[in-house]
């Protein structure tokens, strides 16, 4: 199977941001998959299956991160995280 | 859960000095309420609320105030009080039983003891005893095991290594309380308090090794006789669900009563006496006032939303 890569960007628009909470729901979401998973923001660039990393990319509310998943089944990963951001780590 | 004088009387006979002085053959009597009575008020007459249904303590009050009675008077009050159908009586620092009461005792079919303990005394010990008599009691599935003060239970599928884990933190100095069935008992503050069933107490069963008896190996330093329960920790095969973060810690309900819980996967090559060793640490500090979870949590939130303003 050919490894894809693909990079999308996400605006976070949850009122606290990447905390914790997120932090653990993105991990756990990337952490269902094989492939690698990277989230970057002004250079700064973090696995998203650290808690640790996720917490200190600092997610600001209103920050853009962009989500790279680069593997076998980069597609089902990218559309987990993207379930999150959509639906504001499911916050408010 | 009713209890009958013979179980005070059994559980409490040596711990409080009581001696049946009449109404031996009606031990059998119930004790519908269990806790005492000074029956000071009875004596003067007054019925009207009168707590019948517990043990009626007899001190130096009730005993002066017979003694300002005329004899006519002092029978006929004694005797109102044996018809409200009185459990057991309990004469306290060793004072002579008036005839009075020897015979109404026979006659009404209630024990009568005497204690040489000062009626303060008593009471509070007879408190305790009574309520240990009759807090909701169960077994559980799991060890349990005493760290650094906190009291923790290990549950988990047989052959997760429950066992094990607890020899390892046994040989790193803490405390054994029960292996595999633990015994647990809700006190009135609504605290469980978990001990060992007395035929088992102290051996341990480790796959491979057979029965070990826990002092004998290493010292009385590792046993303990009963430790209140703070943390329940769960040993599961991993299934990627596990919590990250602890920011929303778990609780289970064990008799009623909401106790903190952690689940711990377990794999091969993980030490897990080291875990739990942490896992009991952390709950010490949480005790003490800090969550570091939720700490560093409300610090990285200060941060993003500050970072929002700057951001417009």
């Amino acid at each position: 199977m050919a490894d894809t890569t693909l990079v999308k960007k996400f605006k976070v628009t949850n009122e606290y941001g990447i905390h914790a909470r997120p932090a653990a729901l993105l991990v756990k979401a990337a952490g269902q998959f094989e492939c690698d998973v990277f989230m970057e923001k002004d250079g700064n660039k973090v696995s998203c299956k650290s808690i640790m990393g996720l917490m200190t990319i600092e997610g600001y509310p209103g920050s853009t991160m962009a989500v790279t998943t680069s593997g076998a089944d980069a597609e089902d990963a990218m559309n987990a995280i993207e379930e999150l951001f959509v639906n504001k780590f499911y916050e408010d | 859960m009713a209890i009958t004088v013979k179980t005070l009387w059994d559980e409490g006979a040596e711990k409080l000095s009581l001696s049946v002085i009449a109404g031996e053959q009606h031990l059998d009597r119930k004790l519908p309420e269990t806790a005492m009575n000074r029956p000071g008020l009875a004596l003067t007459g007054f019925f009207q609320y009168f707590a019948n249904q517990r043990l009626q303590i007899f001190g130096l009050a009730e005993f002066t105030y017979l003694k300002s009675l005329k004899e006519g008077e002092k029978l006929k009050r004694l005797k109102e009080l044996f018809e409200q159908q009185i459990p057991g009586i309990v004469i306290t620092r060793n004072r002579k039983i008036p005839e009075e009461i020897l015979k109404l005792a026979e006659q009404h079919k209630v024990p009568v003891f005497r204690t040489p303990m000062v009626t303060m005394n008593f009471v509070n010990e007879c408190t305790v005893i009574l309520e240990k008599l009759t807090a909701p009691q169960e077994r559980i599935q799991g060890t349990c095991l005493e760290l650094m003060g906190i009291g923790m239970l290990l549950r988990g599928d047989p052959g997760i290594g429950k066992s094990e884990t607890a020899l390892s933190l046994i040989e790193r100095g803490y405390s054994l309380v029960s292996d595999d069935v633990t015994e647990v008992r809700r006190t009135s503050r609504g605290r469980l308090v978990c001990w060992a069933n007395e035929v088992t107490r102290y051996h341990m069963e480790i796959r491979g090794l057979g029965i070990i008896h826990v002092p004998s190996l290493f010292g009385v330093a590792a046993i303990r006789r009963q430790t209140e329960l703070d943390l329940v920790i769960d040993l599961k095969t991993p299934s990627g669900n596990e919590d990250r973060t602890g920011v929303d810690p778990d609780t289970v309900k064990i008799m009623g009563v909401e106790v903190p819980c952690l689940t711990l996967p377990v794999r091969s090559g993980r030490d897990m006496a080291n875990i739990v060793e942490v896992a009991a640490l952390n709950q010490k500090l949480k005790e003490l006032g800090h969550d570091a979870a939720k700490e560093l949590d409300d610090k990285i939130i200060t941060r993003l939303t500050k970072g929002r303003v700057r951001n417009g």
